[in-house]
C-alpha cells in the first residue's frame, strides 16, 4: 500500500514539474519567435493573435457565469475608439490611453450590467447585442470626432520605430500578464463563485453568493481586458473603423472560445491560435478562411462539444479507465 | 399643408406598412421557432438573404420570370429548413447557448458563401409589377403595393393555418407542452420539420420581396436581423400577438425617424429606446414569464 502512494505522490509531482515545463519551454519559444520569422507579415499575425487572445480569454470569463454577451466586439471597439480619439486629438501618449481605454469600457460595461444582469440567458444575449449594436452606431454617428464611417486615421504609435520587433514583446507582455490576473480570478473565490452561478444561480442564491454582484463583477473584468485590447488594436493598427468591431467581430470572437472550448481556461487560447496560425499553411486558399474554420467549428461542435482544449483530459481519462479495468483484473 | 410635405407622409406611410409586414414575416417564422422547439434561430437574417439572391441569380442571370423565381427560391429554403432541422437543430436541442454558436456557424458559412461568389455593385431583382397607380396627387408604384399585398395576405394566412388546421393546432399543442403532445401521438420531429419550413420559406418570401424593394447584399440579413430581434424582444419572445404589434411600432419608426435625423442615429435612437423599455419590462410587452 505505501509503495502504491508513494509512486502516486511522485507521479502528481512529475506531472507538476512536467506542466511548468511545458509552460516555461512556451513562453521561451514565444520569446524567439521574432527572432526565427523575419517576415513582417508573419509578426503581423502573431501581434494580431495575441491582441485576440486577450479579448476572447476576456470573453470566456464573462461567459464562466452562464451569460453569453453578444456586445463584446463593441466593446473593443470602445476601447479603440477611446484610445485613438484621445491619443489622435488630445494628444495623450498611447501609453496612458490603453489604460484609459481599458477603464472607459470597464465603467460602461458596469453601469450596463447592472439593470442587465437580472435578465435571463438569452434575453442577457440579445439586449448585450443591442446595445452592442447601439453603442457602435452612436460612435458611427458622431461625425467629426470619430469620422464616421471611415473611422480614425493616423493615430500615433507606441513606438516611433517602423519595426514590429518591439510591438511583439511590448504585447506579449501585455498578454500573459493579463492571461495570468484572468487566470488568478478563474481558480480564486470568484471564479468558483461564477462557476456556480452558471449551474444555477437559483443554489448559488440560496447559499449566500451575490447573483448581481458576481455577474457584475465578470462583466466588468471582461470588459476591462476587452477595452484593452482595442486599444492595442488601435495603437498598433493606426486606423480604427466600425467595421472591424460589428456584430460580425462578436461572432467571431465566441468562434475562437467555442473552438478551444467554453469550460477550459487554455480554450481562448487554443481556438484563437488554431483559426489565426492554420490559414497561413494554405495562403492558396485565403478567401476560403471563413469556411474552413466554420468546419473546424462543425466539426468540433459535433465530435468534441467541450473544445479541442478537452482533447488532452479525454485521451488521459481513456487511458486512465484502461488502467483501473486492467489492475481489477490483475487483482482478481 | 403643401403637395411635398402630403407626399413624403403618404411615401413614409406606406413605406412603413411594407417594412412592418416584412419584419412581420420574418419574426413569426423565428416565434414558431422559438415556441416549438426552444431555439433561438439567430440565422434567420441569412436564411432571408440566400432566398433573396435565389430569386435574384434566377431572375437575372437565368432570365425567370420574378415570379417563377420567388416560387422556386421558396421551395428551395423550405427543403433547406427540413435539412437545418434534422442536422443542425436536433443534435443540439435543450442546450440554448450552443443553439446560438451553432447559429454563428451557419451565419459565417452561407454569408462567405454569398460574399466570396457574388459582386459587391448595387444590384436589386427586378420589379414584379410595373407601373404607377395615380389617386389624387399622389402616385403610388403599384409593385409596393403589390408586396405590402402580398405581406398581409401571407400573415392572414399563417394565423389561419395556426388556428385552424389540425397540423397548427398540434403546433399550438407542442408549443405548450412537448411531454403531453407526444402522448397524445403527435409527431414532434415532423411538427418541428414542419415550423422549420414554414419560417425559411416565410423568409424566403420576404427576401425576394425586399430583393426587388431594396437592394441584394451580402449584408442585407444582419440589418434585418437585428429589427427582427428588436420586434422579438419588445413584443416579447413567443408571443405572436407582441410580434404583431411590435413588428408595426418599429415599422413606423423606422420609416418616420429618418425625416428628421440622419440614418445612423435612427439606429442608435432605437436601440436605446428598446433597452430603455426592456430595462423596465424585461418581458417585452406581451411576453409572458422567462422559462430558462
Amino acid at each position: 500500500m505505501g509503495l502504491i502512494t508513494a509512486t502516486r505522490d511522485l507521479m502528481k509531482r512529475r506531472k507538476n514539474i512536467t506542466q511548468i515545463f511545458i509552460f516555461g519551454a512556451l513562453i521561451c519559444l514565444l520569446a524567439f519567435v521574432p527572432l526565427i520569422t523575419n517576415s513582417p507579415y508573419n509578426l503581423h499575425i502573431f501581434i494580431l493573435t495575441l491582441i485576440y487572445i486577450i479579448a476572447a480569454a476576456s470573453l470566456r470569463f464573462i461567459i464562466t457565469s452562464g451569460q453569453i454577451p453578444l456586445a463584446h466586439g463593441a466593446f473593443m471597439g470602445l476601447g479603440a475608439y477611446v484610445s485613438g480619439v484621445l491619443s489622435k486629438h488630445f494628444g495623450v501618449t498611447p501609453w496612458i490611453t490603453l489604460i484609459v481605454a481599458a477603464l472607459v469600457a470597464m465603467c460602461i460595461g458596469t453601469l450596463i450590467s447592472f439593470p442587465f444582469a437580472r435578465l435571463k440567458a438569452f434575453y442577457y444575449s440579445m439586449i448585450s447585442l443591442f446595445f452592442g449594436v447601439g453603442m457602435l452606431q452612436a460612435i458611427e454617428s458622431m461625425g467629426k470626432l470619430t469620422g464616421g464611417i471611415t473611422g480614425i486615421t493616423a493615430i500615433p504609435t507606441l513606438f516611433s520605430s517602423a519595426s514590429k520587433v518591439p510591438y511583439y514583446y511590448c504585447f506579449l507582455a501585455l498578454t500573459l500578464i493579463s492571461l495570468f490576473i484572468l487566470y488568478r480570478f478563474e481558480v480564486s473565490r470568484i471564479g468558483w463563485n461564477l462557476k456556480a452561478i452558471d449551474q444555477s444561480y437559483l443554489v448559488a442564491g440560496s447559499v449566500g453568493i451575490s447573483v448581481v454582484k458576481y455577474r457584475v463583477l465578470a462583466v466588468a473584468v471582461g470588459c476591462f481586458f476587452a477595452g484593452l485590447a482595442g486599444g492595442m488594436y488601435a495603437t498598433y493598427n493606426v486606423t480604427v473603423s466600425p467595421v472591424s468591431f460589428d456584430m460580425t467581430a462578436t461572432l467571431w470572437l465566441i468562434i475562437y472560445v467555442t473552438i478551444g472550448g467554453m469550460g477550459n481556461f487554455a480554450g481562448p487560447i487554443i481556438g484563437t491560435l488554431v483559426l489565426f496560425l492554420l490559414p497561413k499553411y494554405y495562403s492558396g486558399l485565403k478567401q476560403y478562411t471563413p469556411f474552413i474554420s466554420a468546419a473546424i467549428l462543425f466539426l468540433v461542435l459535433y465530435t468534441f462539444r467541450n473544445g479541442l482544449a478537452s482533447i488532452p483530459g479525454l485521451v488521459v481519462s481513456f487511458y486512465k479507465k484502461r488502467r483501473k479495468v486492467k489492475t481489477r483484473i490483475d487483482n482478481s | 399643408m403643401s403637395d411635398a410635405t402630403i407626399l413624403l407622409l403618404v411615401a413614409s406611410f406606406l413605406n412603413a406598412l411594407i417594412l412592418s409586414s416584412m419584419y412581420i414575416l420574418l419574426g413569426l417564422g423565428f416565434t414558431f421557432l422559438f415556441n416549438i422547439m426552444g431555439i433561438l434561430n439567430f440565422a434567420h437574417g441569412v436564411i432571408y438573404m440566400i432566398g433573396a439572391y435565389i430569386c435574384f441569380i434566377l431572375a437575372t442571370t437565368v432570365g425567370m420570370n420574378p415570379w417563377l423565381a420567388m416560387l422556386i427560391s421558396v421551395i428551395a429554403m423550405g427543403l433547406f429548413g427540413i435539412a437545418l432541422e434534422r442536422f443542425v437543430f436536433r443534435p443540439f436541442l435543450g442546450d440554448i447557448n450552443l443553439i446560438i454558436v451553432v447559429c454563428i456557424g451557419i451565419i459565417t458559412v452561407l454569408k462567405n458563401a454569398v460574399s466570396v461568389s457574388q459582386t459587391y455593385n448595387v444590384q436589386m431583382t427586378p420589379p414584379f409589377v410595373q407601373g404607377t397607380i395615380k389617386v389624387g396627387i399622389v402616385s403610388l408604384s403599384r409593385e409596393r403595393l403589390v408586396i405590402f399585398f402580398i405581406g398581409v395576405a401571407l400573415l392572414i394566412l399563417v394565423l389561419l393555418f395556426i388556428n385552424k388546421t389540425k397540423q397548427g393546432l398540434q403546433m399550438r399543442a407542442v408549443a405548450q407542452d412537448k411531454e403531453g403532445a407526444i402522448l397524445q401521438g403527435i409527431n414532434v420531429n415532423f411538427i418541428s420539420a414542419l415550423a422549420c419550413v414554414i419560417a425559411c420559406a416565410l423568409a424566403a418570401v420576404a427576401g425576394s420581396l425586399m430583393g426587388s424593394y431594396l437592394t441584394v447584399n451580402p449584408y442585407m440579413g444582419d440589418d434585418i436581423m437585428i429589427k427582427v430581434l428588436e420586434i422579438l424582444v419588445l413584443g416579447g419572445i413567443g408571443s405572436i400577438n407582441g410580434v404583431l404589434f411590435a413588428g408595426l411600432i418599429v415599422g413606423v419608426m423606422d420609416a418616420f425617424l429618418p425625416i428628421v435625423v440622419s440614418g445612423t442615429q435612427t439606429q442608435a435612437i432605437m436601440m436605446f429606446v428598446i433597452v430603455i423599455i426592456l430595462l423596465f419590462k424585461p418581458q417585452g410587452l406581451f411576453g409572458k414569464e422567462v422559462r430558462v
